[in-house]
């Protein structure tokens, strides 16, 4: 099991940030976990670091079903300049649908590592490292 | 001699030695050659070596120039004869030229034997050496001059030959009277005073300037297989006078330059040009010359009648790139092109000059045959442009015209099937063109005359054919039968044959006409009959009522189902609008105008209220200029299909309901699997963690949010029961509601909202005031509405919001507009209506309220939409279905 330096958390769900929040830290796969509740913020801070990786994360698990900038918005914006970036950013889609078209949608991203559903499980933490 | 007469010579010697030591060298040199006394002279001369002197060979101080002459000189000296001479010297170190005017006088012992010498010299160097240098200029000048390419020749200001150079010689020739006749005056001969010459000696004589012209100045005479050819030689002739110090004329010069050879090319070129200019200026075609820039430069007569023009001069500057006509037809173009390409186009143009009247008057269109190249003009060595204008209009025409007639009789000969024949009376012999041959079957070119002509009509044609044709050579009436012929394959072919006479003098001499092959046209016209007659048939068992007619509408055919839908028999001829009175007034007309002008098939249908029939019209427009008219009774089948329509209206809205409800099953069950799935994996997530946390304060902290996750679960679960009410509740109970009046009820609910915001709330319910609609639905989407304008208002501006119901279409449209921040809607659109969804961070939102008033409208059957613009408010229209 290796060390994740960074991992983002894009949820509008105070409730489900707070369990991503305690299993990752229980799991100790990262030292450091940055919360989000809007998806905005996150593109944000990546074109601001574009040129840094050090302030880039490693590992981002992405909500789908957001206000404002929803999972689908922000893979759309995040394909435009992703190839452009220092490091490859593994992100995982981490939704409560469980419907096999939105499976099939964001497998069309190629640079989304995996479609997880929620709950988020041990199991499913020790995936990601 | 006495002491004073002593002392008086030795004063006098004394002066003597002072004067000679003042401006003399004088050295003593006894017999062996070595010097003895110098004085100070010497000594000056001599630095910068330093003595003593006395004791050194004479010729070590002094070397002589001339080693030989002094050993001969002091040959001279030993024998007793002073020497007085120019003598020079090197000295010094450096060998430095000294030249002396030296005397030397020998002395002698009483015994004669020679003692020494002395010698006095006076420095001439300086001097000398001028001299020296002067002489060797002169002869350095003297040969330059002497062998000058350019002849040179002096003479005294009274014209007597004094020198030439052998250039001027050579010129002259040796048998010319100058080397010949010793008083030869040439200022007089005859020759010279005719070419010229002798008249700019006497001009540079009298005026003292330099005169310089071009002169005739002998023939040279060159032979040539025993003829002699004379050929003028030219010269530059210079002649200047020189004058002494005193302004004296001393000399008079010539200097004659040979110019024969540039003189005959400039000749030539001159006379090439001129013979050029004449040809150009004759040519039977136009010449236009352009500057580089495209200003016509010069015009040659041929192109000034053209351009019906006297003279170029009287003519506005033209330039090819800067004119209308001239970029209209390309001319600019080909300019540049050949300009460009540096080589010679050669393009014909149609140019219409009858819009033109600017460059000429032909006022038609003309044919040019145009070649356009760049020359570098030979003297001012510049590019310019040489345009010959060919004017090929007549030929062009000819050329058409034949092509025209040409193709026409091909055409007519082959289409028409018509050969042409001549008969040369006397002879006998037969001319046929190819169509003629191809008529007959017979090979092209085989050899005819009267009686093989003629063999080819069957017995009987022959006959009568014969008879005309004697007929026209007795009469000369012209004959146009139509006869039999047997062609060479033995094929019976119809032909119509036509003769006339021609005559020569008054004199018959030939016949010709034409033949034409009709067989097929005969057949045609057979066939025609017959198909007109199967056409009777055909229109009259099709189930339709078909009418030929003119554009005007008088009918040509009209078949026996026309005839009963018109409802009487009608004769062929007659008007369509008189026969079938009731199409006047109906669109029949203008369909028909359409279909003549666009030649296309109009189709439209004409209901007949007299009647209560309905009949079908197609309209087609035929090759010959006719229109077909086809019509049938429809009364039957358009009211089964006005049945069918509304059979298929109620097919298509039950099917727009079952879709509708479909859509709506298939939104509540995502809405299920969105909304109720996430709370559920927050709980199995927290019961999974709660389960394993070892201390009480962690489990305590999981049911915490437990309880909160079970919290929101009840609230969705709320929200989706009153919607699944409101869908269910199809028929829930209508009244007339007045929208001011429920507008008020709302607005005393929310007053505190309403007051605390200081919304302005304004509405124009004058159009439509009143609905039939269940109550609380309306007061629900009213309150929404001002609760969302309260919620998203600008914190820049008073909120307002306007309300407004009006009527479209049988349906009541109520219009909800605030000056909010507003949505992007091209962000948001599809959410905006979406079961908890926000785009707002407002804490407030719950994204439920918009769902439910779309559920609330669509429940009724009507729909919602919005229009939206960030930073400028919102405007929804609601559309209430009418019943």
């Amino acid at each position: 099991m290796s060390l994740i330096n960074t991992i983002f958390i894009v949820d509008d769900d105070p409730i489900h940030q707070q369990i991503a929040k305690i299993m990752i830290e229980r799991q100790a796969i990262s030292s450091n976990i940055r919360v989000f509740s809007d998806a905005q913020d996150v593109l944000d801070l990546l074109r601001e670091n574009a040129g840094e990786a050090q302030a880039l994360p490693d590992l981002i698990l992405l909500d789908l079903n957001m206000p404002i900038m929803d999972g689908w918005e922000f893979l759309e914006e995040y394909a435009v300049f992703q190839a452009q970036l220092p490091k490859q950013i593994r992100i995982f889609v981490l939704t409560s649908s469980i419907d096999e078209k939105d499976r099939e949608r964001v497998n069309a991203y190629n640079f989304v590592t995996g479609y997880l559903t929620k709950p988020l499980s041990k199991e499913i933490i020790a995936h990601l490292s | 001699m006495n002491v004073v007469m002593l002392e008086q010579h030795y004063s006098h010697l004394q002066h003597l030695e002072t004067a000679i030591n003042a401006f003399a060298l004088s050295v003593t040199i006894d017999a062996a050659g070595a010097v003895t006394a110098v004085n100070t002279q010497v000594i000056a001369a001599l630095q910068p070596s330093d003595g003593p002197f006395t004791g050194c060979p004479f010729t070590a101080l002094f070397r002589p120039a001339h080693p030989e002459h002094w050993q001969n000189l002091w040959k001279t000296l030993t024998e007793g004869k002073p020497v007085q001479e120019q003598l020079c010297f090197l000295i010094n170190a450096a060998d430095t030229q000294l030249w002396l005017e030296a005397g030397i006088t020998p002395f002698f012992s009483e015994t004669g034997a020679f003692t020494h010498c002395m010698l006095i010299g006076i420095d001439i160097t300086e001097r000398k050496l001028t001299e020296i240098k002067r002489a060797r200029n002169e002869v350095y000048y003297g040969q330059v001059l002497e062998n000058l390419p350019l002849g040179l020749q002096q003479f005294s200001p009274d014209g007597d030959n004094m020198d030439m150079n052998s250039r001027q010689r050579q010129i002259w020739g040796k048998h010319h009277a100058f080397f010949t006749q010793p008083d030869y005056k040439w200022l007089k001969d005859p020759f010279y005073r005719l070419n010229g010459l002798a008249g700019m000696f006497e001009e540079a004589r009298k005026t003292g300037k330099t005169i310089k012209k071009e002169i005739l100045l002998s023939y040279r005479e060159k032979h040539h297989e025993n003829i002699t050819r004379l050929y003028p030689v030219y010269f530059e002739a210079t002649i200047f006078p020189l004058t002494d110090q005193q302004r004296n004329m001393d000399n008079i010069f010539l200097i004659l330059d040979d110019i024969t050879e540039k003189k005959l090319s400039e000749l030539s070129l001159q006379k090439s040009e001129r013979l050029l200019d004449n040809i150009i200026e004759n040519l039977p075609i136009g010449y236009i010359q352009f500057d580089n820039f495209g200003f016509i430069r010069r015009i040659n007569q041929t192109q000034r009648f053209f351009f019906n023009s006297p003279h170029p001069v009287s003519r506005q500057p033209f330039n090819v790139m800067n004119d209308e006509l001239a970029t209209m037809f390309e001319l600019d173009k080909l300019f540049v092109q050949a300009l460009e390409q540096n080589k010679l186009l050669r393009v014909e143009k149609r140019i219409d000059f009858s819009q033109d009247k600017r460059w000429t008057t032909v006022d038609r269109e003309v044919y040019l045959d145009l070649t356009v190249f760049p020359v570098i003009e030979p003297v001012d060595k510049e590019m310019i442009v040489v345009a010959l204008v060919n004017d090929i209009t007549d030929k062009k025409l000819q050329e058409l015209e034949i092509k025209k007639n040409q193709e026409f009789l091909q055409q007519t000969g082959t289409i028409g099937k018509i050969g042409g024949w001549e008969l040369d009376v006397d002879s006998g012999q037969v001319r046929w063109t190819d169509q003629s041959y191809h008529i007959h079957d017979c090979p092209v070119d085989t050899r005819i005359d009267l009686e093989k002509a003629l063999g080819y009509y069957t017995p009987e044609a022959r006959e009568s054919i014969e008879g005309l044709m004697r007929q026209c050579i007795e009469t000369g009436k012209p004959f146009d039968a139509q006869l039999t012929i047997i062609s060479s394959k033995q094929q019976v072919k119809r032909v119509r044959s036509i003769g006339q006479p021609g005559y020569e003098n008054g004199r018959m001499v030939r016949m010709y006409g034409v033949v034409q092959d009709i067989t097929e046209q005969l057949e045609i016209r057979d066939a025609l009959t017959r198909n007109t007659e199967l056409m009777r048939l055909f229109f009259d068992t099709i189930d339709m009522g078909y009418a030929a007619m003119e554009k005007s509408g008088n009918l040509n055919f009209l078949n026996r189902k026309a005839e009963k839908m018109i409802g009487h028999p009608v004769a062929m001829g007659n008007n369509i609008f008189e026969e079938f009175p009731r199409l006047s007034g109906t669109v029949f007309y203008a369909r028909l105008q359409e279909c003549i002008q666009q030649q296309a098939s109009q189709s439209f249908g004409i209901y007949f209220p007299g009647v209560d029939k309905w009949y079908d019209f197609l309209l087609t427009p035929m090759q010959d200029g006719g229109i077909s008219v086809f019509m049938r009774d429809i009364t039957d089948s358009r009211k089964l299909q006005k049945e069918l329509r509304k059979a298929n209206e109620q097919l298509s809205n039950l099917n727009k309901n079952l879709l509708n409800q479909n859509k709506q099953l298939e939104d509540f069950a995502h809405i299920t699997s969105h909304n109720l799935r996430a709370p559920i994996a927050n709980l199995k997530a927290l019961m999974q963690m709660h389960n394993e946390a070892a201390a009480q304060q962690e489990r305590d902290l999981y049911l915490g949010m437990v309880h909160e996750v079970i919290k929101k679960i009840d609230e969705t679960l709320n929200d989706l029961v009153e919607v699944v009410q409101i869908r269910k509740d199809v028929n829930v109970e209508k009244e007339k509601l007045l929208f001011a009046e429920r507008l008020q009820k709302v607005r005393d609910v929310l007053l505190v909202d309403i007051e605390t915001s200081n919304i302005q709330i304004t509405y124009d319910f004058d159009d439509e005031p009143v609905i039939e609609y269940p109550r609380v639905y309306l007061d629900s989407i009213l309150q929404n509405f001002i609760t969302n304008a309260i919620r998203y208002r600008s914190s820049e501006r008073t909120p307002a919001l306007h309300l407004r119901s009006w009527k479209e279409n049988d349906n009541i449209i109520l219009s909800v507009e605030d000056n909010g921040v507003g949505i992007d809607m091209e962000r948001f659109g599809n959410k905006l209506f979406g079961f908890r969804k926000t785009f707002h961070k407002n804490k407030d939102a719950k994204g439920i309220g918009l769902f439910i008033t779309k559920t609330q409208v669509e429940a009724m059957g009507g729909n919602i939409r919005a229009e939206s613009h960030p930073g400028e408010g919102t405007k929804f229209i609601i559309t209430f279905r009418s019943e």
